[in-house]
């Protein structure tokens, strides 16, 4: 491996555990498993052939991106940008915190 | 399930084999606090399944519902469309009682004492609670049409209570000649899932479009608009021209009278129907044990504290779902969930100190118009100073184009089942 890649994959690596562990350090899960409450109205618990996902499944950093980017409208869906307009960034870290939570127990990576 | 007592359990110990290492749990269980809930609706059977499953078993939740199976009010019109069996909007309580131990009186409460806080059985048996959560839905007000009563309501299926009823529409549709008319009489506000009758009128034109093509419907109310309109009479016009017939309450439309016999359906304006299927939905109320239990207003509903639900007449009485004055919050399935959790939480804060959120509510509706067109209504709530206010909705646009629609159809069916796992599952 040259040197310019060994940067390059150690870089890439700490972004990636920083933005994982952005999502889990700052929310705290409880208040993510009280929000979550309204996630499971629509979104299932397991895998289905439904077009909705189950929240879990989705990782952390996509999780939170796609929540921003409905809050701003930049993403389409009028049910999903009216929950994402009731979510400011600490509710929207503290439910990725709780998915995060469930998919280690749930055996995901 | 059986109900753990002392002497119960002391008498199949031996049996058993368990032995003394039971007794801790006896004592333990006789001094859990009591939840009662009566309803196994949307909103009871909620409540029930996160009070068990979140305390992990140190509150007893008893949930007082006569019936084995609750058919689904919501999605019943597509049973009626023929779009899906009745079968699949049942739904058991098993896993309450099975998976997080929820104990199922199938009976039903006749009294309520919010002084000594003990619910009474139609069987005699009575519940000692510290919280009750009462959830009963609606119940009509027979009175408000002339001849129509319960026993009209075997000739006239109002549907609007799920199950035989339901069934008993779907039927009479399905018996009817081509060429017949179907009347739909909605209610006045404010009612159950304020879509309902105007998705019905949508999915029964489809079944009659597809079936017996010759047939009209008209929709016989008391208002003067209703949910969704714009996006369902753009649909009427689209799929069902010329089928159906609306005739608003400005323009007499209100039922008034109904003859079962002549099978004739009397309006305020003058006018006689003769109706080959009539659904009839008569004016709501909250179901008879709010009433008997003294916690409802004038008004027939139950006022209640917008940050938790607790009724404001009676302590330690929780009222929610169709039954309660939510406000801004449509009576509806979505909606009797969402306060269901709210209510859980304030249980679980109530009687174990566990953390307590600030209150947050929501509400979707779908509609279904037609076999890939489906629209969609919904908001978000918070408790404000004296109700539930609005803190955000949005309301599908007559003008999206097919694959929008589509999508949105797809997005009910899924709704529907993680809505009703996250209830009974």
């Amino acid at each position: 491996m040259t040197r310019a890649r060994a940067i390059t994959a150690v870089l890439a690596g700490s972004i990636f555990w920083w933005m994982v562990a952005e999502g889990r350090a700052e929310g705290d899960p409880a208040y993510g498993e009280y929000l979550a409450n309204e996630c499971t109205a629509c979104h299932p618990p397991d895998v289905t052939d439904g077009v909705i996902p189950p929240l879990w499944l989705l990782p952390t950093d996509y999780f939170i991106d796609a929540l921003r980017a409905y809050r701003s409208g930049e993403r389409e869906n009028p049910v999903m940008q009216a929950v994402a307009r009731a979510l400011g960034d600490e509710e929207i870290e503290s439910l990725a915190a709780y998915f995060a939570d469930l998919r280690e127990q749930k055996g995901g990576s | 399930m059986t109900r753990l007592t002392r002497r119960g359990l002391l008498g199949t110990t031996a049996v058993l084999g368990v032995g003394l290492m039971a007794a801790p749990h006896v004592l333990r269980a006789q001094s859990r606090p009591k939840v009662v809930v009566i309803g196994g609706g949307a909103a009871g059977a909620t409540v029930a399944k996160y009070v068990a499953r979140d305390s992990k078993g140190a509150i007893e939740v008893a949930l007082v519902e006569p019936k084995e199976t609750y058919t689904t009010c919501f999605y019943s019109n597509l049973y009626l469309a023929g779009w899906r069996t009745l079968e699949s909007i049942t739904h058991r309580y098993v896993n309450l009682v099975q998976k997080y131990g929820v104990v199922h009186y199938r009976d039903m409460a006749v009294d309520v004492d919010t002084g000594k806080k003990v619910v009474r059985l139609a069987s005699g048996r009575e519940l000692p609670y510290d919280k009750l959560v009462v959830a009963p839905g609606i119940d009509f007000r027979y009175e408000a049409i002339e001849g129509y009563d319960e026993a009209a309501a075997m000739d006239m299926p109002h549907a609007y209570q799920a199950g035989e009823q339901t069934a008993l529409l779907r039927a009479q549709l399905e018996a009817m000649e081509d060429g017949g008319t179907v009347v739909i009489a909605p209610p006045p506000n404010p009612y159950r899932c304020p879509p309902g009758p105007y998705e019905r009128t949508s999915l029964i034109a489809n079944y009659l479009k597809k079936h017996k093509p010759k047939s009209k419907i008209v929709v016989c109310d008391p208002k003067d608009k209703f949910s969704k309109q714009a996006l369902f009479q753009d649909a009427w016009q689209r799929y069902y021209e010329g089928m159906i017939e609306w005739i608003p309450g400005e323009l007499g439309g209100r039922v008034v009278k109904v003859d079962t016999k002549e099978m004739t359906v009397t309006l305020e304006g003058g006018d006689v129907i003769k109706a080959s299927v009539a659904n009839i939905i008569p004016p709501q109320k909250a179901g008879w044990i709010a009433h008997r239990a003294g916690l409802t207003d004038d008004s027939g509903w139950c006022p209640i504290d917008p940050d938790s639900m607790a009724s404001r007449v009676a302590r330690d009485v929780y009222v929610l779902g169709d039954a309660s004055i939510a406000s801004k919050m449509p009576k509806s399935g979505f909606a009797a969930n969402s306060q269901a959790k709210v209510v859980a939480m304030d249980i679980r804060h109530q009687l174990l100190g566990d953390r307590r959120f600030p209150a947050r509510y929501r509400n979707t509706c779908w509609s279904s118009v037609a076999d890939d067109d489906a629209v969609k209504v919904g908001a978000s709530y918070k408790a404000g100073e004296t109700m539930i206010e609005v803190v955000d909705k949005f309301i599908s646009k007559v003008d999206e184009p097919p694959e929008v629609r589509a999508q949105t159809r797809a997005e009910a069916d899924a709704w529907y089942e993680s809505i009703t796992q996250d209830i009974f599952a």
